[in-house]
C-alpha cells in the first residue's frame, strides 16, 4: 500500500498547476525555474506587493473572494491552492 | 458616497507597518474595482484586467522607496481620489487609455522610482547646460 503523506484536504493537482502558471506569469519567471507546491513566493523574487498582486489575480481567475486574515497566511503555492479550494467549496 | 469618503480624512498611520497595510488595502480595493472600470469605459479591446492591475502596482512601486508614514498616507489619499474619479465616471475613455494603458510603452511616466535610477550625468544635464 502506498504511504500517503498528504492530508486529504489538500488541493487538487490541477489547481496547484493553474496557480503555478499564474505565479510564473505574474513574476515573469524563466521557463526552467522549478516551481513546486512548497515554493515560497519570496524565494521566487516576489516582494510583498507582488504577493498581494498574485492573490488578487487568483481571486479574479477563480472567482473567489479572499478575506484579510486568509490573505496574510498565504506564503507558498500549496497554501494558495488549498485556500482557493476551500473558498470554492463554499 | 464619494463626497463622504473625502470629507473624513482617516488619521495618520502611527507606524510604517500600518502604512504598508493601508497600501495593500488600497491596492486590493483598486484591483476589485477593475472589472467595473473595464465595463464603464469599454476597455475590453485595448487592455486586460491583468495589464491594468500591473499598471497599478507599477505606480505603487514607483514610490516604494518612501519611508515616512505621513507621506505614504498622503500618496494613498491621492490614489484613492484618483480611483474614485475613475469609478464614478468623472473621467473619459481617452484619459484612462492615455494614462494607464498606452503609458506603459515608452512615455516618461513609466520610468522607475522617481529620481532613483537616474545617472549623475542625467541629473546634471537636467539641471543646467554647463557641467
Amino acid at each position: 500500500m502506498m504511504p500517503r503523506l498528504r492530508v486529504s484536504c489538500a488541493a487538487a493537482p490541477e489547481t496547484v498547476e493553474k496557480v503555478s502558471t499564474i505565479v510564473r506569469k505574474q513574476l515573469a519567471l524563466a521557463e526552467e525555474t522549478q516551481v513546486t507546491g512548497e515554493t515560497k513566493f519570496a524565494e521566487l523574487g516576489a516582494d510583498s506587493l507582488d504577493t498581494v498582486e498574485i492573490v488578487m489575480k487568483l481571486e479574479e481567475e477563480f472567482g473567489v473572494g479572499v478575506e484579510e486574515e486568509n490573505a496574510q497566511t498565504i506564503t507558498t503555492i500549496q497554501e494558495a491552492a488549498d485556500l482557493i479550494e476551500t473558498l470554492q467549496k463554499k | 458616497m464619494a463626497a463622504l469618503w473625502r470629507s473624513k480624512v482617516p488619521p495618520n498611520s502611527p507606524s510604517l507597518e500600518e502604512a504598508r497595510k493601508r497600501v495593500f488595502e488600497f491596492f486590493k480595493l483598486a484591483s476589485r474595482s477593475l472589472p467595473t472600470v473595464m465595463d464603464i469605459y469599454n476597455l475590453e479591446d485595448v487592455a486586460t484586467i491583468s495589464q491594468l492591475r500591473s499598471t497599478i502596482s507599477a505606480e505603487i512601486r514607483k514610490n516604494a522607496h518612501i519611508k515616512d508614514p505621513k507621506v505614504i498616507d498622503m500618496l494613498i489619499f491621492k490614489g484613492m481620489e484618483e480611483l474614485e474619479n475613475i469609478v464614478e465616471h468623472s473621467k473619459q475613455r481617452h484619459h484612462i487609455i492615455g494614462q494607464y494603458v498606452v503609458g506603459r510603452q515608452g512615455l516618461v511616466q513609466e520610468t522607475g522610482a522617481k529620481d532613483q535610477g537616474l545617472s549623475p550625468f542625467l541629473k546634471n544635464f537636467y539641471k543646467s547646460n554647463y557641467f
